[in-house]
């Protein structure tokens, strides 16, 4: 284990961290609350598509989560932030609930394309649409790269391997917003005060929670919920700070060795 | 997108690679973007002049053998809708990646989860399908939905050893309504999905190229191969030591002739060209 480090700011990812679709995972509201006393910043990070910040927070809020809008902070609005820097009009694979997080942006006439967890658009027409517009230089921005995640009845694809056929099919890179990359975490950070050699991320995914916040040069812990998988740990180099059990036990070290 | 180059300069860039045409025995075709381009109403549309390219290499003593990746269909439907938009093709001259597939299926004791067109599917009747411990993926354009892609995907990573077999590994093909995307890229999108390589049967492998050669009993060096993917047919031929010419038609896009690594032995505006260039040098 490092040696203890002067904490200022937690990061925490929602699904599959702090709840599994419309299941809190238990221990977490309690533990959420303990976190709290605690001298620290908090910031809850998604890379979830499908819903919008409201319908994220009225969700969290119903599984008696104390938490305020501006503590969430998602790449639907870090893709937001992207088209408005470069003033594009988007053909936005996004679902349907994730379109009100684009109010304003045109879309008329697009030039270019954003890939998000959307699986009403990847049938084959509308990726020939969008194929063929990436090819003709319409740039392509991912709200990330997941490469699945949990569904009740599963594991299903993520957006991540249509954006990456897309790629190829184009010999072009994305542009991706979320999740593990390293410009997600700092802008998390933003407004806090805090740097990120203060900050240590909770999250289930390995490569994109735990990887991604150690790149950025955070502290990583890996819970054993949501879509972790046994030895998903040995994948990331180097490894997670910690693995936990589940949010609890992160909340429990945090609060027993970091401060 | 078809760019027709001038005839003084096409002239000499001719002469250049015909000179290279010494020792040519045999000739391989691809067929999508060279024969025809496919969709529409009638199956597709011939590429003018083409009906009558392979005409002429089979009465000029050459070899000659059909190498596609087609994959929308059974190999003996395919070669009947080209029969019924005119060409002299028969069933026996075509290698083709289902029926590999299958004889490497049966060889490796595999049974396949199969993400391909439905007209594809007859291929696959003999083999056991039953409790799938491998992944074969082919053109199956519309059959590309979230639900089939979801379905292979959880066979997959459900597999200790997950083995996804590709047909092909092309990015896109032209049909008569523009270009679409073909099976490598979802090949890659179930390979990231998975974190697995997955075995590609059919062009640009090099197995597939020698078994077409083993059938025209031509050695690499006596064979020419005339495709309009810069990297599967050109590239792939190349590196089993044929010689290859790349068509302006089908998918070919002006930027194939600066790829960073391919280049092919000529550059053609069309199958009937290259054919009047290699039976005129044949005839020298």
């Amino acid at each position: 284990m490092a040696a203890r480090r002067m904490l200022k700011a937690v990061l925490v990812d929602l699904s599959g961290t702090l709840h599994i679709e419309d299941s809190a995972v238990p221990g977490s509201q309690e533990a959420l609350k303990r976190l709290r006393n605690a001298p620290v910043a908090i910031r809850f990070v998604t890379n979830t598509t499908k819903e919008s910040k409201r319908d994220l927070l009225e969700r969290l809020k119903t599984l008696e989560f104390d938490i305020a809008e501006d503590e969430i902070f998602t790449s639907l609005t870090a893709a937001r932030n992207l088209l408005e820097q470069k003033q594009v009009r988007p053909l936005l694979l996004v679902d349907n609930n994730a379109l009100q997080d684009f109010r304003g942006i045109p879309t008329n006439d697009p030039n270019a394309v954003v890939v998000g967890l959307a699986p009403e658009h990847f049938n084959y027409q509308m990726m020939n649409k969008a194929f063929r517009l990436i090819l003709d230089g319409a740039p392509l921005i991912a709200i990330h790269k997941a490469r699945y995640y949990k569904r009740k009845d599963g594991l299903a694809l993520g957006p991540g391997p249509f954006v990456t056929g897309l790629e190829y099919a184009t010999d072009t890179k994305a542009t991706v917003v979320g999740k593990p990359e390293t410009t997600f975490f700092l802008e998390a950070l933003s407004g806090t005060g805090c740097k990120p050699e203060e900050t240590v991320m909770i999250g289930d995914d390995c490569r994109d929670d735990v990887g991604g916040a150690q790149n950025a040069g955070m502290l990583g812990i890996l819970v054993k919920t949501g879509k972790y998988r046994a030895a998903d740990e040995d994948k990331i180099n180097p490894a997670p700070y910690l693995i936990c059990e589940s949010f609890p036990q992160a909340v429990d070290h945090i609060l027993q060795h970091l401060l | 997108m078809h760019q027709l180059q001038a005839p003084g300069r096409a002239g000499r860039a001719m002469a250049e690679w015909a000179k290279q045409l010494a020792g040519i025995k045999g000739v391989v075709l691809d067929i999508s973007g060279v024969l025809y381009d496919g969709g529409g109403e009638g199956g597709g549309v011939p590429i003018p002049g083409s009906i009558d390219a392979v005409g002429k290499i089979k009465a000029s003593g050459l070899k000659l053998r059909f190498c596609t990746n087609e994959t929308q269909a059974t190999r003996g439907k395919f070669v009947a809708k080209l029969q019924r938009l005119g060409f002299n093709i028969l069933v026996n001259e075509v290698t083709a990646p289902a029926p590999a597939a299958c004889r490497i299926l049966k060889e490796r004791n595999l049974r396949p989860h199969l993400l391909v067109h439905d007209d594809l599917v007859p291929e696959f009747d003999q083999l056991d399908k039953a409790n799938p411990n491998c992944v074969v993926i082919g053109d199956a354009a519309d059959n590309f939905s979230y639900k089939n892609l979801n379905e292979a995907f959880r066979v997959l990573i459900g597999l200790e050893n997950p083995i996804l077999i590709s047909l092909g590994r092309g990015r896109y093909y032209k049909e008569t309504d523009g270009l679409k995307l073909d099976v490598g890229v979802y090949m890659k999108a179930l390979e990231y999905a998975c974190d697995v390589q997955a075995e590609v049967v059919g062009k640009p492998a090099k197995m597939f190229f020698q078994s077409a050669l083993a059938e025209m009993q031509v050695e690499p060096q006596q064979a020419i191969m005339i495709g309009d993917d810069i990297v599967n047919d050109v590239g792939g031929a190349q590196q089993c030591g044929m010689r290859a010419l790349q068509v302006r038609t089908g998918k070919y896009r002006p930027c194939d002739e600066q790829h960073p690594e391919v280049k092919a032995d000529g550059y053609v505006n069309n199958l009937a060209e290259a054919v009047d260039i290699i039976v005129k040098q044949l005839h020298k």
